[in-house]
């Protein structure tokens, strides 16, 4: 019963909801609306889980002294801190929820995120290498691609850009088109399995 | 044999290489440089569908990204709110991500503060509301169930601006400004199965991701990174931290290149020397 009840639930809703987005009928509109409704309030208890998620996580890293549990600590005190000031003090403007977000977050992820430019230029140095014909084109593809999206390839010289274009408009696209077809194969396949039930994975092992 | 000059091995200090992109970020930061740029097409397709609104045109502006990018993305939003402003366009601030809500009220007051716009009347801000899909889906069904109050607290259908809004048909264009992927579900849900038009202004790392949409026309325009940013304020002609930003990548994309090829000389004679 632990596994037919989801499957059966997960069948009739996966043929409801491919039913409501063909046949416009105001009965399979109105159980549209209610499903909408539902599915946000199934996501906040997702995001309730995954809190506790952490909190377990890293009370047992802590409980049990793991390496570097300190990061576990702070991370529990950042966590416990934003609850308290976002429960108690508010979160409008010049809130003290506001001014940690803006003075400590922003900075902080938009440096981790600046970073990836020393990063890049150290690992191009190192492992851009033009060690065979597949990586030569790589490396030009790379080198028109870096030049041709800012101002100074069109400075140097007029095709750069066009030539960039070009790279992004078909043999990229060309790609890119067919990842996408496959993922959207894919995706109608895997969905099928799912709703008539052979496909039973994200029942868990239970 | 010759003997490889220091910098030209392959173990160039990694700290070396550091400091040449802080000053080649830098420098241009502080001394303009004022690099000439050129508008793309899908810029320009977005700038004149923009254009082609009127004053009672609602355009909803979805403030999709993180703080870690929001240096990035904060000459895109700026430049198209500066633009939706000046041509005295509605404006619907929402965010579909929770680190988006604080940062997109941020500059949606900024830009409207600085064209004395109203709140309630010219623009409002809703905030954040969890779920991507059944956000995006619900908002072709009702709007005020969605949303029935703003950022504020103040009821969606006591405001001048939302009162009237139904669904997506009381709103001409969905924009999204983002550093992620939340596009893709604004074009599967609210392009494909409510048929509403939709621009994306991406970080450039997202932005090759949403050029087979934008080649297939479900997506009506596409700024792409710091260099979009640019184009755009070229076309309202208000050069800002776009086209700012610009010189710096430009001095940062050339010092990748001389290292690559630094790095393959080096590697090339090696070889020869092996």
């Amino acid at each position: 019963m632990r596994r037919q009840i989801p499957i059966v639930v997960c069948f009739v809703f996966g043929i409801f909801m491919l039913a409501q987005f063909f046949v416009s009928h105001p009965l399979l509109t109105r159980g549209y609306q209610n499903v909408l409704d539902w599915m946000q309030i199934i996501f906040v208890f997702a995001l309730l889980v995954g809190a506790l998620s952490f909190l377990i996580l890293h009370l047992d890293k802590i409980s049990k002294q793991q390496k570097e549990w300190g990061y576990n600590l702070v991370a529990l005190a950042g966590l416990a801190a934003m609850v308290f000031l976002g429960f108690f003090k508010g979160i409008q403007k010049d809130s003290p929820f506001l001014w940690v977000f803006d003075n400590l977050q922003v900075p902080m992820q938009s440096t981790m995120f600046s970073l990836l430019a020393f990063f890049v230029a150290s690992a191009a140095y190192r492992g851009f290498r033009a060690r065979n014909f597949q990586s030569v084109v790589l490396l030009v593809a790379g080198v028109l691609i870096i030049l041709g999206r800012v101002p100074l390839g069109e400075m140097l010289h007029s095709k750069i850009p066009e030539s960039a274009t070009w790279i992004l408009n078909v043999p990229s696209m060309a790609a890119r088109r067919g990842i996408l077809i496959g993922i959207g194969l894919g995706s109608i396949a895997t969905s099928l399995r799912i709703i008539v039930g052979i496909e039973r994975t994200y029942l868990g092992k239970g | 044999m010759p003997v490889l000059p220091k910098y030209m091995k392959l173990n160039l200090d990694r700290r070396i290489i550091f400091i040449l992109m802080a000053i080649a970020v830098i420098f241009p930061l502080v001394f303009k440089l004022g690099l000439p740029n050129k508008v793309t097409p899908e810029v320009k397709n977005l700038f004149g569908q923009m254009e082609s609104l009127n004053d009672t045109s609602v355009v909803l502006i979805s403030f999709d990204f993180e703080a870690s990018s929001f240096p990035e993305v904060q000459p895109l939003a700026n430049a198209i709110l500066m633009h939706c402003f000046s041509n005295n366009l509605k404006v619907i601030g929402i965010s579909l991500l929770a680190e988006g809500t604080a940062l997109g009220e941020k500059v949606l007051k900024e830009n409207a503060a600085k064209y004395n716009k109203v709140y309630g009347k010219d623009y409002v801000f809703l905030g954040f509301r969890p779920q991507v899909t059944a956000t995006i889906l619900a908002l072709g069904e009702d709007f005020h169930k969605v949303f029935p109050e703003d950022y504020y607290g103040g009821s969606t259908a006591d405001l001048e601006l939302t009162k009237n809004i139904k669904n997506y048909k009381d709103i001409s264009l969905i924009i999204s400004v983002t550093d992620g992927d939340i596009p893709f579900s604004w074009i599967n849900y609210a392009v494909a199965r409510y048929n509403k038009d939709l621009a994306v202004l991406a970080t450039a790392v997202m932005a090759t991701s949403f050029y087979p949409f934008l080649n297939s026309g479900q997506i009506k325009g596409l700024v792409n990174g710091l260099k979009g940013a640019a184009e755009y304020e070229i076309l309202l002609k208000k050069p800002g931290m776009g086209a700012r930003g610009m010189d710096a990548q430009s001095m940062a994309h050339l010092l990748i290149v001389l290292l690559v090829i630094l790095g393959n000389i080096g590697y090339w004679m090696e070889r020869r020397k092996k």
